[in-house]
């Protein structure tokens, strides 16, 4: 992706074990939803990226291409990012696609900084968490309804006054 | 002081409080969202057994302004003047940042005069930052220090001799406005180099003289050592980046090991304390003032001549259009990794990011403390929350 060039260490394990071929210059790599939480695991333990970095979804509508062919459904994006603190510090990122009723694993066992970046994610854009101990709104009020990130929450969107 | 409640190494933030202990007497207390401790609206309930914290539970988003999704109807830009309002004591961290994402997005050079004023800028940008966290830190710690405004008005007086540099080069003393896609609106005034050394050679002279101020008061080392100590591999887990990582131990500053700028022609020396505790937080700061004060001094008179924004003027906001693909940059602000992750191809046909976020160092240093305070009585409660620097317009955006 722009801004940040993966570690060897990182496209070797990526390529190897977990099976993803492309290497885009302009996006992360893409990687199966279900093996989210084991690539985690082994960057941590095994390569050093033990500094928690980030955790970005993002919502896409359903498009269809100008030039014919399958419409492209509505889904999610999660981006993830962990860091190797020290010496030449390196970022390894890659993204997740999942279904608009999919789950993507937590990584809070592994970095409790997982725990408010995920809950700001479920607020804001609505992707739910699987076995996050305590997934609840973080910037939003309880009750709110919607999740205000989405593509189609509108900015007018009439809201009840705060409590 | 021995404890009496027993506190196990790891605290498990998620402790159930009906299983604990059902005959002890707990009590809980609230503290903030209003408290003038909590460094803007945040709250922290306290379950207390005596008066002894056994669990914490942060709430955050009291100043939650949605600048996500409005970055998502704004263009390129026209965020710049929006995002200075996140970390409302760095503006100059919070530009820059926003701006090194669009340029990577964008693909936008920055020429080496307009790095080296950046890193200028930032610098002294983390001074005066340090020195608003002390001053109210000894605010925190209220009586501890002589009074307990003492070291605030000391504090700012210096603060306020940087802000007057800045409103010098871009005509504001806060909420600049001075970056943008490309480098700086505002090139740095001739004369300048004089004024900041002037304002260096006060400022050099004083952090000595803080730092006795605070480490030889032997009330405040008994307030701050060994209280909200963070270990290092929690740190990391947690995410916790700058000045709080650096106190635990772990050398990381992203200004040494993953330069941008003009940090990658300079040689940071990387402050670090082994303590984890408020004390080593302290330390840390206030060692940075002085690091700083000596990056700005090497760097200020070899500001290499040539253009100061390497792109064409902005006439038509949208005039930078990206229609595809995904970036992050990030940058050491004075609380940590300060990160930008944008995504292109927005609205008004590619000229507004189609998402946007910041990934705020502050978030992730309040997120501790249901980890660390634990153990600690109401009045330390006090003293961890001001040593990890919140900044609650960050942490809430």
């Amino acid at each position: 992706m722009k801004g940040v060039v993966l570690d060897k260490k990182v496209v070797a394990l990526l390529g190897e074990r977990f099976g993803v071929e492309e290497f885009p210059d302009d996006v992360p790599p893409l990687l199966d939803g279900t093996r989210h939480f084991e690539l985690a695991r082994a960057l941590k333990d095994e390569i050093g990226y033990r500094l928690y970095g980030f955790c970005v979804a993002s919502h896409w509508l359903e498009t269809t291409p100008k030039k014919g062919g399958d419409p492209d459904p509505e889904h999610y994006e999660v981006a993830t990012g962990l860091r190797a603190p020290g010496k030449r510090s390196t970022l390894a990122v890659w993204r997740v696609r999942l279904s608009m009723d999919e789950e993507i694993e937590s990584l809070v066992p592994l970095f409790a900084g997982a725990d408010w970046q995920e809950r700001e994610q479920y607020d804001l854009v609505g992707v739910r968490f699987a076995n996050h101990p305590d997934l609840r709104r973080l910037m939003m009020p309880e009750d709110w309804e919607g999740h205000p990130l989405r593509k189609d929450y509108a900015i007018e969107t009439a809201c009840p006054p705060w409590r | 002081m021995a404890l009496a409640v027993e506190i196990p190494d790891r605290v498990d933030p998620y402790l159930d409080i009906d299983e604990y202990e059902p005959e002890a007497d707990l009590m809980v207390l609230n503290l903030g969202p209003q408290h003038p401790s909590t460094h803007g609206v945040f709250h922290v309930k306290l379950f207390l057994d005596g008066e002894i914290i056994i669990k914490a539970v942060p709430y955050a988003g009291y100043l939650h302004r949605g600048v996500e999704k409005l970055c998502e109807k704004l263009m390129f830009t026209q965020i710049t003047p929006i995002v200075d309002k996140n970390d409302y004591v760095s503006p100059m961290m919070n530009e820059q940042a926003i701006n090194m994402a669009f340029e990577a997005l964008l693909g936008v050079e920055v020429p080496r005069r307009a790095r080296y004023v950046r890193t200028i800028e930032a610098e002294l940008q983390r001074i005066a930052s340090h020195l608003l966290w002390l001053g109210t830190f000894g605010m925190d710690l209220g009586g501890a220090l002589g009074g307990g405004a003492t070291i605030f008005m000391h504090c700012f007086r210096e603060r306020e001799s940087i802000l007057d540099l800045f409103e010098e080069v871009t005509g504001c003393r806060f909420h600049y406005n001075t970056h943008t896609i490309g480098g700086n609106r505002h090139d740095i005034t001739p004369g300048w180099a004089d004024h900041v050394k002037q304002a260096l050679d006060v400022i050099d002279q004083r952090i000595p003289e803080y730092e006795s101020l605070m480490t030889g008061n032997r009330i405040f080392v008994e307030r701050t050592r060994g209280v909200g100590v963070l270990k290092a591999e929690l740190a990391m887990e947690l995410g916790i980046t700058g000045p709080m990582l650096r106190a635990a131990g772990v050398s990381h500053d992203l200004r040494r090991h993953a330069p941008y700028h003009a940090y990658d022609e300079i040689k940071v020396k990387v402050q670090t304390e082994k303590a984890g505790d408020s004390l080593a937080r302290t330390l840390v700061r206030i060692r940075e003032m002085s690091e700083s004060s000596r990056i700005v001094r090497e760097l200020i008179d070899n500001v290499p001549e040539g253009p100061i924004c390497g792109h064409k003027p902005i006439k038509i906001a949208t005039q930078e259009r990206a229609q595809s693909g995904q970036a992050y940059a990030c940058l050491e602000s004075p609380r940590g990794e300060l990160g930008t992750y944008v995504i292109g191809g927005g609205a008004n046909k590619g000229a507004s990011p189609y998402r946007l976020k910041i990934r705020p160092p502050s978030l992730h240093a309040v997120s501790c403390l249901p980890y660390v305070l634990p153990g600690h009585t109401v009045s330390d409660a006090v003293t961890i929350l001001g040593s990890t620097d919140p900044i609650i317009g960050e942490v809430d955006r």
